[in-house]
């Protein structure tokens, strides 16, 4: 299994590379000049031209990348050209942020999600079983955006119960813990229902699937509690596959969260990769995406890695 | 792909799932849903009772009502005409994302599948590195950087779509391609192009299909988000996606605004999801319910 990990770690450098050569090209091959952009129509050429040697965007592409590459194994990620502060400053300030949202929605995706899956398996074809299925379908079908506009409406508006913005506000921060909180409630349920829905419908299946086996029937036999066998027998098996999608689904989070960020005015990754974009901010384009994938990578290698110590018959 | 389609046994293959179909009734349900919704948007013209961009400031904010059954926007315009022609930037989008990620996904999953090795090795790479873009962000760099014109919206979706079909496709291939009569067709003398094109091609063909409704449910949403980040159909165009936006702002004075594409959107989404289960039980025999469904004499 370590051998398998450390194939999978080298794998990683040049997924990223790839990743990094395409946000660069994409971002270089399209029209508008971000310097331009930044000191408007009137500068003068000399300034612009001092402005692009700094930011070496006046040496040819293949050394542009070069130099961007020899800086980000150093771990320098280069500056932001519009905010002039570091891209590593500008992410050490934005991936918290993203992070605590992706973790509020997950908690609250594994909050319904192990209930609802369990009870809609153990008591299949009854009303808790289509109020899931019911959900699950809901929640593939409806864009988190749209949700999230539901929600505001009825739990903020109508209801005045829960804050529509907050996250990463100084009053959030100086309150206690529920007004640090309470502000994440509505945004994560908007960016949790789809993995909700995926989970759930994942632990039905597996439990299903579990509880149809003969050692559930043995353990009947034996006159176990239905309890121990549920919990302990069926739900330990059951978890394997869903404990890895929740590592799969966790990487996803990051890179999906932007039109959350941007309905409740969040300061995270998402929102700042939306500005980069529009004000042709290549060093944070680049660096933000770079630190996105690489989450993503990071997580499908724990998902793996957790597939194999939680199931002793899969070995790398 | 001329190879395929017109054999008398691929015919005959779909005519047996078309029978097959009907069985599932949420798929039915789905596919004249999605068809309803189809032809309402391409009868737009003709079904909307206003004009989607005039504006008339008289008539704003105003809930629904006999004469706009949907209510109007901030501008006074018709939510029902815009939804209507909203659509056709929707579904268009997703028609073209659906045709980028076959004829990008399928031969290239086809490819690696079938020949393997270095051409697979490398292939998958590719395919790994496009799956660590996270999807949205993606597009919103092709579009914001390119401009939002159909085409670059397409590009922008399509090459998350592309490789995730392609892999897909190889999965499906390198499961057939050991079959026998695959061996058979070897031995006979056929050329990889023939073995690829009417051997393999047809057996993962139900999977593709499947793949493609969820391409097409999955575009429909990004598009609709882009447009929401305002990336994407720029106003007074109207699409559903930036109207939900320009909703936001009107959320407690007018939500019939911001409902009317939400619930648009989740309709199309549920139809194509519903009409792609039906299809993998319609495509795949082994699903079917085999009491009188495949009577020897009626098959």
């Amino acid at each position: 299994m370590w051998r398998y990990l450390g194939g999978r770690l080298i794998q990683v450098p040049v997924v990223l590379l790839v990743v990094s050569l395409m946000t660069f090209v994409i971002t270089r091959a399209t029209p508008g000049d971000p310097i331009q952009i930044m000191l408007g129509m009137q500068t003068s050429p000399e300034a612009a031209a001092a402005m692009r040697a700094e930011f070496n965007l006046d040496r040819p592409l293949a050394v542009q990348y070069g130099l961007w590459v020899g800086k980000v194994v150093t771990g320098d990620l280069g500056r932001s050209m519009r905010l002039n502060d570091p891209v590593t400053a500008l992410l050490a300030e934005r991936l918290p942020v993203s992070l605590q949202l992706a973790l509020a929605a997950m908690l609250l995706a594994l909050l319904v999600s192990i209930p609802l899956g369990i009870a809609a398996a153990l008591w299949r074809n009854t009303w808790i079983d289509y109020l899931c299925t019911g959900y699950t379908v809901m929640g593939f079908a409806v864009p988190n955006f749209g949700l999230a506009l539901i929600l505001i409406y009825v739990f903020s508006i109508k209801l005045d119960w829960l804050p529509i913005t907050g996250i990463g506000s100084s009053e959030a921060a100086a309150g206690g813990w529920w007004t640090y909180i309470r502000p994440f409630i509505v945004p994560a349920i908007a960016l949790g229902t789809l993995q909700t829905a995926i989970l759930t419908r994942l632990l039905r299946s597996s439990m299903i699937e579990v509880l149809s086996q003969d050692y559930m029937r043995t353990a009947r036999a034996k006159g176990l509690l239905p309890g121990t066998i549920v919990f302990l027998h069926a739900l330990k098996n059951a978890m394997i596959p869903f404990v890895t999608m929740v590592a799969v689904q966790f990487g996803y989070m990051i890179g999906v969260q932007v039109t959350i960020e941007y309905i409740f005015a969040v300061p995270g990754m998402g929102s700042a990769v939306l500005n980069a974009v529009v004000n042709r901010d290549f060093p944070v384009i680049q660096g933000f995406t770079l630190v996105i994938a690489a989450f993503f990578l990071f997580a499908n290698i724990v998902a793996d890695m957790l597939y194999a110590l939680l199931d002793p018959r899969i070995r790398y | 792909m001329a190879s395929v389609a017109p054999s008398p046994r691929f015919a005959g293959s779909l005519v047996l799932a078309a029978r097959q179909f009907p069985r599932h009734r949420a798929a039915t349900i789905g596919l004249v849903c999605l068809l309803l919704i189809v032809l309402a948007t391409l009868l737009a013209p003709l079904i909307a009772p206003y004009d989607p961009i005039q504006i008339k400031l008289s008539m704003k904010l105003k809930p629904p009502s006999l004469e706009h059954f949907l209510g109007t926007d901030h501008f006074g315009r018709d939510v029902f005409s815009r939804l209507l022609y909203g659509g056709r930037t929707s579904l268009t989008v997703g028609l073209l994302v659906v045709a980028f990620a076959f004829l990008f996904g399928v031969p290239l999953g086809l490819a690696s599948g079938y020949f393997g090795g270095r051409i697979d090795n490398v292939m998958m790479r590719l395919v790994d590195a496009f799956l660590t873009f996270p999807p949205l962000l993606l597009a919103v760099a092709v579009v914001g950087l390119l401009g939002p014109e159909l085409q670059y919206v397409t590009l922008a979706l399509g090459i998350v779509q592309a490789p995730v079909l392609a892999r897909m496709v190889r999965g499906s291939t390198l499961a057939v391609r050991e079959d026998v009569y695959v061996t058979a067709a070897r031995a006979l003398g056929a050329g990889p192009l023939r073995i690829v094109l009417s051997h393999l091609l047809r057996n993962v063909m139900s999977p593709i299909v499947v793949q493609l409704t969820i391409v097409f449910s999955a575009a429909v949403i990004a598009e609709a988000s882009l447009s929401f980040l305002g990336f994407g159909t720029q106003p007074p165009e109207p699409s559903w996606g930036r109207d939900m936006s320009e909703a936001r702002r009107f959320l407690n004075d007018a939500p019939w605004m911001f409902l009317a594409p939400t619930v648009t959107i989740m309709l199309c989404v549920l139809s194509i999801n519903f009409l792609g289960d039906g299809l993998r039980d319609a495509m795949d025999p082994r699903a079917w319910r085999t009491r009188g469904t495949i009577d020897p004499e009626e098959a």
